[in-house]
């Protein structure tokens, strides 16, 4: 087992008949916000299930806070759960039904109530918390579903597509809550998405699953800087630059107007200097660009499609 | 974790935001989690904290419940008026014993209206999955739910028996006689109590936990009782010996009443005249648990390996 990690899996296995929902899995996840990212049935489901304890493992074994789920309820206590869909009571208020959650997860009627109030002003729903859930907007409907998965204080807490059904400036918003979440309450995130930009922007760390295996596990920032390029646009002259850096033995390829330069390492902009001057082409921009976790996914789907070709 | 405090003023007045409090007080654990799911299943129940809507039907039922026992009493009082005292008793008025016979139709109609609340809202709008994810188990969910309908059951049956021995009790010219020689009657009716409510529960719940829609399992429910009572009755009657025994046996509203009839020791109206009474003590007892534990089983096996 790994020292400090809230959650290992070793040699994960889940089938359901002759399907395999998770094949021989093994990853851990540290304090902080682990994207979990993966195509609609790709596992995301049945690995949250398996965290929480709702499921049993086919083979293999999961430990979350050093405990098994499965085995030891009470650990759930200290664990949050925030499902895809709808899950309100329509008539409560929801200072009520987070009061009610809170006991439920085993706070005492007193800290419960206090609970509530401070998780819904956190969540930004406060003026909102004797009105009926009926009658919210998805987007507070999304924050209540948050708030109820905060309100007894977990140490870790699973989101399960938190942006689904929202807006552009609601789903800004969720992501900003998601990352106070971790920053300002120190409460461990495991965000499961199949939206690579809200992985992208909101993770820290990502564990990749596809059709049922794990393809990548690690920081996000190593998965972009890995694949690091440099992107060059002139104001004319571009055949020549090209040229001249392909003489030089630098890969290059056309993005619309632009140059584009993979895997550049220091060397790369010594020979793109001397190719400006060569090809005397006025530079108007050069800047790394580092690559989207959407790139790094197809390429992992194209790789996927040439091994069964 | 503390952020510490931020201050920001504003005209007549200082706001602190004092940051997000991490909670460090005592959790007390599963045991919490079912209390809290009982005391909601209640409120549920009654419709306690819900619009005047969910309120009509539950109350609706206990008032009813009671006017009954209140009849009762004055039915007795007057007969005392009337005939001088003892004429009640010599009149054979409905008493404790055959106040359940007398409501059990409607005990029942209770609960085929108001058990599905408990269950079928939580599965219909998904509010089940975020018990299950919490800590405690379905077996925890189920019990303390199935726990929470039949203290409302018990408080709906036992709320007029005591009613109705009060009543009876000031209105004897001589109360303390009265009381020793009535006295029985209330373990009589509390266990008589806990019989019905235990087989209304029972039933009422496992019906529930087949659908999320709260209509179909109420009318399913009503529907069995209006179908099996007249025609268990109509037909117990034309046939004779074991065959109408057995098929009075299917009189569903009467079979808790025939183990009430065996806690008193006496025969209530509603199973005086039921070929059922002929069979044993035991067979009917026995009908009585497989109709209670059944349905309490099978409940518990359906949500025992629930997840969302």
């Amino acid at each position: 087992m790994s020292e400090g990690a809230l959650l290992v899996a070793e040699r994960l296995t889940m089938r359901y008949g002759v399907v395999v929902a998770l094949d021989d899995v093994d990853f851990t996840v540290p304090a902080g916000i682990t994207g979990l990212l993966g195509e609609n049935g790709a596992g995301k489901s049945t690995a949250m299930k398996l965290f929480l304890g709702l499921l049993r493992p086919t083979a293999g074994a999961v430990r979350v806070l050093g405990r098994d789920p499965a085995r030891d309820v009470e650990v759930r206590g200290r664990l949050g759960y925030m499902p895809e869909h709808d899950c309100l009571p329509s008539q409560a208020s929801a200072a009520e039904f987070l009061t009610h959650m809170a006991e439920v997860s085993g706070l005492p009627p007193r800290a419960a109530r206090t609970r509530a109030a401070d998780t819904l002003r956190h969540t930004g729903l406060f003026e909102e918390r004797y009105r009926a859930m009926g009658g919210y907007s998805t987007g507070m409907k999304q924050r209540v579903k948050l708030a109820q998965a905060l309100v007894h204080d977990p140490a870790f807490v699973f989101l399960d597509e938190p942006t689904a059904g929202l807006d552009p400036v609601g789903r800004e918003e969720m992501l900003a809550l998601v990352r106070k979440t971790h920053r300002e309450f120190g409460i461990s995130v495991l965000l499961s998405s199949h939206l690579m930009a809200d992985v992208e922007r909101t993770c820290d760390r990502i564990i990749v699953i596809r059709g049922g295996r794990l393809v990548q596990e690690g920081a996000v920032d190593a998965f972009t800087t890995e694949s690091a390029t440099v992107f060059i646009e002139v104001d004319s002259n571009r055949d020549a630059v090209e040229a001249a850096l392909s003489r030089r033995g630098v890969a290059v390829t056309r993005d619309g107007a632009r140059l584009v330069i993979e895997g550049a390492d220091e060397r790369v902009y010594d020979h793109v200097r001397d190719a400006l001057v060569e090809a005397e082409a006025p530079l108007r921009r050069m800047a790394p660009r580092r690559r989207a976790l959407t790139e790094l996914f197809q390429r992992e789907a194209t790789r996927d499609e040439a091994v069964h070709a | 974790m503390s952020t510490g405090i931020a201050e920001r003023a504003v005209t007549g007045g200082t706001v602190f935001d004092i940051g997000y409090r991490s909670y460090s007080g005592e959790r007390q654990g599963r045991m919490r989690g079912r209390m809290a799911v009982f005391r909601n299943g209640v409120r549920t129940a009654l419709g306690i904290g819900r619009s005047v809507r969910a309120k009509v039907l539950p109350w609706f039922f206990i008032v009813v419940l009671n006017v009954i026992a209140l009849i009762m009493v004055l039915i007795a009082g007057a007969a005392e008026r009337l005939g001088g005292p003892g004429a009640a008793e010599q009149m054979d008025l409905p008493s404790h014993v055959d106040y359940y016979g007398i409501t059990a139709i409607m005990v029942f109609m209770f609960a085929a209206l108001v058990a599905p609340e408990l269950l079928c809202r939580d599965r219909r709008e998904r509010t089940i999955n975020l018990y299950l994810v919490r800590p405690l188990s379905g077996t925890d969910y189920v019990f303390s739910r199935y726990a929470a309908f039949l203290a409302v059951m018990l408080a709906a049956v036992w709320l007029p028996q005591i009613a109705l021995f009060l009543g009876l009790l000031l209105d004897s010219p001589a109360p303390l006689q009265y009381l020793s020689a009535h006295w029985l009657d209330v373990p009589r009716f509390l266990a008589a109590g806990v019989v019905l409510a235990l087989f209304t529960t029972g039933l009422a719940m496992l019906v529930a936990s087949f659908t999320s829609r709260r209509a179909y399992a109420s009318i399913f429910l009503v529907g069995v009782y209006v179908v099996t009572v007249p025609f268990t009755a109509g037909l117990s009657t034309e046939l004779a010996g074991a065959a109408a025994q057995w098929l009075s046996m299917f009189h569903l509203p009467a079979i808790p009443v025939h183990v009430n009839d065996l806690i008193f020791g006496e025969v209530s109206e509603l199973t005086e005249e039921a070929p059922a009474r002929q069979l044993s003590a035991s067979v009917r007892v026995g009908w009585y648990l497989l109709w209670t534990i059944t349905p309490a089983l099978i409940l518990w096996r359906r949500y025992r390996r629930l997840s969302p």
